[in-house]
């Protein structure tokens, strides 16, 4: 597999969120990975402390050069998470665009992250950016249920909605989204959440249609940093294995996170010691002792197919 | 296996060189893996072109004080490699020395990147930084010939030579050391070249031993970037399971190199276009 990933996103020395999270399991999974570091922190920003520096929109530019004037600026996927500032998100923009008239069929995977629960934690003033620039040019996007009815307008109360809210953003750019969480009930009780996804599939005939998914994910008891940088990820990988098939990329996905997770939270316990809460540093991600699981994830959800629906 | 390693090298986006090339092997090999970049560059410099940014003595300061901060500066290896600017690198050794303090049997390893081939391609002043401050506080190093004669100040002509050498550097600091290529008369033929290591012991009964091993490698008419990299995070692996066992830690690193080198170089060679300068 000749398979090349530009990915800009964060590095921390410690722990795994962005470039960090992201990048072993996909070279693991068999990805070349160019990685773009849009800062380099000691640490996630959720541990009492945290120290380092931030890329400028023109280093970024710089960086690009450099690969631009080797000519080796030739992607399959791009790959971009958390950005905390405009005019690099915009510089960001350029360079897809860029890549994608070199390679038309580039796919930009995107978690356009803004925020969860009710709250933004990123500058206001990125909406507009991903709105109007960013959510139109990607393929596959990751929102969570307050990112999605930001980028739409469209308030979630049921399963209807989050299927409208789905086509809203279809129309918007991506074929493939997936609503990474919601606070929609699942019909296997309240320790689960539910997440859903949709994928545009042109048929023989040169039908529009669509195939739409929802998966009930247990949940887990405590906050986790990263996760949605590794889910991004091993969505690219397995929407790359599965392109016609969200149902058993989804699956896989969610396998991979739910083993990850499963070993961080017992290492993380363990480490805490009985009656205590573990600490965002015993709560970083097991990613390098998840191997084996990252490489072949034995399934342990299964997706249910909602409705096929023309457009 | 909870093992973490703190390696200060540089990035690039595209390619296998510094952290880059460290990092994956280590972390598939079960490594927690902490990396400072000490640059960020497009690509290593051997391509027509190259840009980036350098990080500053005071940046990795900066980095090393959020993990302080924090109390998870505890590391079981440290791991450096090339570097351009002394006063990074003076900043290296304290970092080491105060992780040192926090865990003693911590082990450094250092590739003491100078030169090769007759000539220094670092600022001369970085020399003394690594004779004086660097190579005693390091475990395990990674020299290749022309390292080895300037940090001892004695040429190696023959075998006995390398032996003296690989002795005082033994007395300036590191326990172990692997001269990692040299230009002796090869017994298998001038399509290899030879390599030493050297590897000082304290047997139970208190008494001290040092193993020396030999090992003849195939030469490939290539340049690679970024394979004095990938040895020295291989040494350090593989002398972590077999710490008092040079030969096998020395036969397994010299053996993924060569598969390493040779999958590279049937895939560069299987192009249309030349890529070996991209």
């Amino acid at each position: 597999m000749e398979c090349r990933v530009l990915s800009i996103q964060s590095h921390v020395v410690r722990g795994y969120v962005g470039n960090k999270s992201a990048t072993f399991p996909l070279q693991v999974l068999g990805f070349e990975v160019d990685s773009i570091n849009s800062v380099q922190f000691s640490n996630h920003t959720g541990y009492p402390h945290w120290k380092g520096q931030v890329l400028t929109a023109e280093e970024l530019n710089v960086l690009y050069e450099g690969i631009k004037l080797n000519k080796v600026n030739r992607y399959d996927y791009i790959l971009t998470g958390y950005s905390r500032d405009k005019s690099f998100l915009e510089v960001v923009v350029d360079i897809i665009q860029e890549l994608k008239k070199d390679n038309p069929s580039l796919v930009y995977v995107c978690d356009p992250v803004m925020g969860d629960h009710g709250a933004m934690y990123v500058p206001e003033n990125l909406l507009p950016v991903y709105k109007n620039i960013v959510v139109p040019l990607a393929d596959i996007l990751t929102p969570n249920q307050f990112e999605a009815e930001l980028l739409t307008g469209r308030k979630m109360n049921k399963e209807e909605d989050a299927l409208e809210v789905m086509d809203l953003l279809h129309k918007m750019g991506p074929q493939t989204v997936v609503l990474t969480s919601t606070d929609l009930p699942s019909k296997q009780g309240d320790q689960f959440l539910v997440a859903f996804g949709s994928q545009k599939i042109v048929k023989p005939d040169g039908t529009n249609t669509s195939q739409k998914i929802c998966i009930d994910i247990p949940k887990v008891d405590a906050v986790f940093v990263g996760t949605g940088d590794l889910f991004a990820a091993m969505l690219l990988a397995w929407t790359h294995h599965h392109p016609k098939d969200l149902k058993t990329a989804c699956e896989k996905t969610v396998s991979v996170m739910h083993h990850v997770i499963k070993r961080t939270i017992t290492y993380a316990t363990e480490m805490a010691g009985p009656g205590k809460r573990p600490s965002p540093a015993q709560l970083e991600l097991r990613m390098v002792q998840s191997k084996a699981d990252i490489e072949d994830p034995a399934i342990v959800v299964e997706a249910k197919v909602l409705q096929k629906s023309l457009h | 296996m909870e093992c973490r390693v703190l390696s200060i090298q540089s990035h690039v986006v595209r390619g296998y060189v510094g952290n880059k090339s460290a990092s994956f092997p280590l972390q598939v090999l079960g490594f927690e893996v902490d990396s400072i970049n000490s640059v960020q560059f497009s690509n290593h410099t051997g391509y027509s072109h190259w840009k980036g940014q350098v990080l500053t003595a005071d940046e990795l300061h900066v980095l090393y004080e959020g993990i302080k901060l924090n109390n998870v500066h505890h590391y079981d290896y440290v791991l450096t490699g090339y570097t351009r600017d002394t006063s990074f690198l003076e900043m290296v050794v304290d970092i080491v020395q105060e992780l040192k303090r926090a865990n003693p049997s911590l082990v450094y390893v250092c590739d003491p990147v100078l030169g090769d081939h007759g000539s220094m391609y670092v600022p001369q002043n970085l020399y003394p930084v690594y004779k004086n401050k660097v190579v005693p506080v390091a475990d395990i190093i990674t020299p290749n010939q022309f390292e080895a004669e300037l940090l001892t100040g004695k040429n190696i002509s023959t075998e006995k030579d390398a032996v003296e050498v690989m002795d005082l550097l033994h007395a300036m600091g590191p326990d172990t050391v692997v001269i990692t290529s040299s230009d002796l008369p090869p017994r298998l033929g001038d399509r290899f070249l030879v390599c030493l290591g050297s590897q000082r012991h304290v047997r139970p009964d208190g008494s001290r031993t040092t193993e020396r091993v030999r090992m003849e490698v195939p030469k490939v008419d290539a340049v690679f970037v970024g394979t004095g990299d990938l040895f020295a995070a291989m040494l350090l692996a593989w002398t972590h399971h077999y710490p008092n066992d040079l030969k096998t830690a020395c036969e397994k690193t010299f053996s993924v190199m060569h598969h390493v080198i040779q999958r590279t170089i049937s895939y560069a060679h299987g192009k249309k276009r030349l890529v070996i300068n991209a």
